[in-house]
Order: structure tokens, then sequence, then C-alpha cells
């Protein structure tokens, strides 16, 4: 066994307290100010002069941010069902069969993940603009489940890959058809991987921005929460405590996701079920 | 539209799949099986097609024209071949501001991101459990912030008028009023680079971390008895062992801090008016949206996404020589 010297573990206290504190602050600044009454005044205060919810009953209530909030969930639920669907079909295709073309796919999946969205938003504006889907969260749907698509296929590909061939065998073995197969071996076994996508195209949805501000323009009770928050910029002083409120909104649910996601991910499913 | 009816097809015909017929068995299960991946993959063909692919190649052919809004309204083509390309390449903005902007802004938060994302996966490789679940999940909060709102607390945290950090410093009295350090290319870029640090080293920090946990110790026991110290142990044995997962990592964050666009846009004098600042995706943004010059702003997106490609290339290469795919 290796001794740890006094000077190593303290060195690894201070190393982790500092950590903590450069991760941590930004939330926590963020919070901070969201439960201040009077966040505008600024100052150094480590922590709230008044503390309230009133910059929450504000940007729950006059300012209108609900809507956005709603907006936003039902544009990240259809995302994530549909996008979630469709890749996993696309992942099972390229992890288990072996067919022409199929590196070119896999070639192209991973190029397509790397064009930039600065070179997308001008053709898939017009293209939009012409469906006549402007300024409507249908447009918005649509052109995040193809931004969600290439990397939910590459993440599940990998899921797919690891349920082990012969427990699919197994279940023709027994009789079952593909589709069986399908929906009793390999639904159940990448569940730990659709919910890691389904995370990702989540926030993807949630968290976008170029795309709503470009196709949503000035139609603002359509708004996500990520242009929603620009209402509470003024053109001479923004109103920092409501930002804050709503920034805290916006962020806790990707928060929470993240963590689950992280306990998730590490359970080992399929080692499990080889074991029975 | 098509994208959201484009998955009924397969389940359909997978169904059909399941069902064969007594009689021809043999043969009709040949030909399903070589239809059966194109048809799991033709949702997300039609989709990738229409919503990825055709977009491409339309900003490349709207980047030969002097498109506007005449062109957008009438839906008519103006070509005028390579014009607005030699226009951006003689651009003194895209030599003295774009570029530095862009490529060593780059280069700059790749290297920060990397090496503090790898002294924290070395730092967390060295706790217990208990110690690591809590950084972990403290780490997990700083990726999960999104980019909008993280670029928002630190406009705040550096806000001119009432931010933290002029209060501290003018209370500390290392500056006299109030600096605004948004004006300054710098400064402001100075921001930035921590915003992206801030949020990308998580990313690399757990990346590393998995990958940390599969390097032999014995050979690292074996190392420390022979008198090798830390530095020594780290390049002769954790870095060549780790070298795929390091080259991965590098060139993720190099495509990823390529395109930042909302940390720069939504900063204060990011979205055009301070001309200091702008990179090149917020350059083809503005020059299209804000000055209705799409063809213009096209040709600069293309130029964002060839040198994404040739960045992609290499990553490619350095997957297939994993052999992962």
């Amino acid at each position: 066994m290796k001794q740890k010297s006094l000077t190593g573990k303290v060195g690894i206290g201070v190393a982790v307290a500092a950590l903590l504190i450069f991760t941590l602050f930004p939330v926590y600044w963020m919070m901070k100010s969201a439960f201040d009454k009077r966040a505008g005044d600024g100052g150094s205060s480590f922590l709230p002069k008044e503390f309230s919810w009133d910059n929450f009953v504000y940007v729950l209530g006059d300012a209108g941010f609900g809507l956005y909030l709603r907006n936003s969930l039902v544009v990240a639920a259809v995302v994530v069902l549909i996008s979630g669907f469709v890749a996993l079909l696309a992942s099972v295709a390229v992890a288990r069969f072996r067919f022409k073309f199929r590196t070119t796919m896999l070639m192209m999946i991973l190029v397509i993940q790397m064009v930039p969205l600065e070179a997308l938003v001008i053709p898939l504006f017009l293209q939009v603009k012409s469906l006549g889907l402007l300024n409507s969260l249908l447009g918005l749907m649509v052109v995040y489940v193809a931004l969600s698509l290439p990397f939910g296929i590459w993440m599940l590909r990998g899921f797919v890959a690891a349920v082990p061939v012969e427990l699919e065998e197994a279940a023709y073995v027994d009789g079952a058809s593909w589709w069986r197969m399908f929906r009793s071996v390999m639904l159940p076994l990448t569940m730990p991987g659709l919910v890691a996508t389904s995370v990702f195209s989540f926030i993807t949805a949630w968290n976008e921005f170029i795309f709503a501000m470009t196709i949503l323009g000035s139609e603002s009770d359509q708004y996500t929460v990520a242009i929603g928050l620009k209402s509470f910029f003024g053109l001479h002083s923004n109103d920092w405590g409501s930002i804050m409120a709503a920034s805290t909104l916006i962020t806790l649910p990707v928060m929470i996701f993240f963590v689950i996601v992280q306990r998730r991910l590490s359970s080992g499913v399929v080692a499990g079920a080889v074991k029975g | 539209m098509s994208s959201i009816q484009a998955p009924a097809p397969a389940p359909g015909a997978a169904t059909s799949v399941a069902a064969p017929s007594g009689a021809g068995r043999g043969r009709r299960f040949i030909t399903m099986a070589k239809a059966r991946p194109w048809l799991l993959l033709a949702p997300a063909l039609v989709i990738l097609g229409g919503l990825m692919i055709w977009p491409l190649i339309r900003v490349v052919i709207i980047s030969l024209q002097n498109y506007g809004l005449r062109e957008i309204n009438t839906g008519k083509s103006n070509f005028n071949g390579v014009d607005n390309y030699v226009e951006a390449f003689s651009s003194p903005t895209l030599w003295t501001v774009v570029l530095p902007n862009t490529v060593g802004f780059a280069i700059v938060s790749v290297l920060g991101t990397v090496a503090f994302g790898t002294l924290v996966a070395l730092l967390l490789a060295r706790l217990g459990t208990t110690w690591r679940t809590i950084v972990s999940s403290a780490i997990m909060v700083a990726w999960a912030m999104p980019a909008v709102t993280g670029t928002y607390v630190w406009t705040w945290v550096f806000d001119a008028d009432k931010g933290l950090v002029n209060s501290l410093l003018q209370g500390a009295g290392i500056i006299d009023g109030p600096v605004n350090w948004f004006t300054n290319r710098w400064s402001f870029y100075g921001i930035v680079l921590l915003n992206v640090i801030h949020h990308g080293f998580p990313f690399i920090a757990i990346t590393i971390l998995a990958g940390l946990l599969g390097v032999s110790k014995e050979m690292l026991e074996a190392a420390e008895l022979d008198g090798a110290n830390a530095w020594t142990r780290f390049w002769r044995i954790t870095f060549p062992t780790l070298k795929p997962v390091f080259s991965v990592v590098v060139i993720l964050s190099t495509i990823w801090d390529f395109k930042v666009f909302a940390q720069v846009y939504l900063m204060p004098g990011g979205a055009g008016s301070n001309r200091e600042v702008l990179n090149l995706g917020v350059w083809s943004y503005i020059e299209s949206f804000g000055q209705n010059r799409y063809g213009f702003g096209s040709a600069l997106a293309v130029l964002l996404t060839l040198v994404l490609m040739a960045i992609t290339a290499v990553y490619i290469r350095t997957l297939f020589k994993e052999d992962q795919l």
C-alpha cells in the first residue's frame, strides 16, 4: 500500500477546493443575483442583499417567461421523441449490418456533425421561409431534429454494438422475428443509450440560440427560453435580477438532467444481462 | 414537414419482414436482409439529406451570387462568380480582425481547455470515491450550464457599471473608476476564453479520466519503484497510453472552439457594433441577416466550413487509425 504524505493530502485538498469554487462560481453568482431583490444595484456582496422570490414572481408573471418555458418544453419533447426513434433505427443499421456504403454513411454522419451552424443558418432560413414555417415553432422543431440526429446516431451506434450478438441469436433461436427481437432485446438493452441520447437532444433543443433567433424573428409569443432572455435587456440598463432569475429557470432542468445521466451511464446494464 | 412524417415507413417495413411466408422463404430472406439496413436508414437519410446536405450545397450556390432581399423575394438567382470570395480575401477586416479572432482564439482556448481538463482528470484520479463523486457532480453542473445563460452570467460578472469584478478591483484600489471590459479586444476575448474554458473543460476531464482509469497500475507502480517522478510517469506511461484519447479531445475541442457564436454574439458589442471583436461566424451572420448580403455572408460561411472540414478530415483519420469504426 502506498502512503500519502501530509503535504500531498493538503495540496490535493487545496486543489479540490479551488476547483470547486471555479466550477460552481457562475452558478452560485447566477442564483445569488436571482434571489436578490436589489441585484441591480451591483456590488461585491457574496450574499443576497435582500433575499426574496420577487425576481422569479416577476419573470414568470408579468414578464411572461412561463410561455417561453412552455414553448421550449414542447419543442424539446417533440425533438427528443422523433430524433431518438430515427437515430435508433439508423444506428442499428450501421452497427449490426455490413452493407455497401456503410463506411461512407458513417463518414457522412461524422462530417455533418462538424458543419458549423452558421453555414446552415442561411440556407435553412430560406428553406423554412419558402415552406411558410417562418415565425413558427414547427419550423424550429424540424431543424432541431436534423441537428440532433448525427450525434444521436453516432452515440447509439456504440450502445447497439455493445449488445452481445449472442443475445440477439438466442432470441432468434427462441423463434422471435427480427422486429420482436428489436423490441424485446435491442430496445431494453440500449435504453441507457437512448436516455443519454435523449438528454443530448433535449439540451440541443433547449439551449439552441442561433436558429431560434433567426427563425422566430420578432414573433415573441413563439419565443423559446434562449431568446426569451433578450426581453430583459434594456437599451441603456439591463434588469440583471430578472435576467439571472430567468437564467436560473433555464439552467436548472439541464443540470438535473446531467447529474441523472451521469449516474445512469455508469451502470453496466449489458453486463448484468449476460450474467443473467 | 417531410422529416416529421419520415419515420413512418420504417417500422411498417420492418414488421413485414417479421412474417416471412413459408414458400420461397430463403430467397426473400436474402433480399430482405439486404434491404433492411436501408429501410432502417431511410428516415435518417431523408432528414439529413433534406436539412443538412442540401442546405450545405445551397450555401455554396448562394455564395456564388449577389444574393439580397430582392433575390429572396423573387426567388431568382443572380450569379456573380467568385466576387464574394475576392471581396472576402481582399478585405482588411478578414486579415487583421476576423482571422486572428477566430484562429488565434481557437488555438489558445484549445490549449487552455485541454491542459486544464487534463489537470482536473489527474486530480480526480487521485481522489477517493466520495470526493470523486462530489467533484464530478460539480463538473457536470459547469458542463450543463447552457452557453446562453453562461455568457450572460460572465457578462454580469464583468459588467461595466455594476459588475462584481469592477467593484472588487475598485474596492481593492487597483482601478480608480469602472472599466468597460467589453470595448477592448483583448479583454473581450479574455472573458470569452474564461467562458469557453469553464464550459469546455468538463468534457475533457471526464473523457480523460475514463482513459486514466484504464492505465496499467502495475506499470505506474513499477516506474515509481524505479524512481520515476510524477512528471516522468505522466509523459512516459500515462500520455502514450492515452494518446488516442488526447487526439480525439484535441480535435473535437478545436472544432467546437472554431465555431463559438453565442459566446461572442451575446456579449456587449459582440453582435457587430464593435467590429474589433468579430469572428468568422459572427461576421457571416451579421453580413447576412444584418446587412441582407446573403451572398457575401454565405461565402464567409463556406470559408468557415472548409476550415472545419480540414480539421474533421484529420479527426476521421485518427479515428480510423484507432479502428473504432
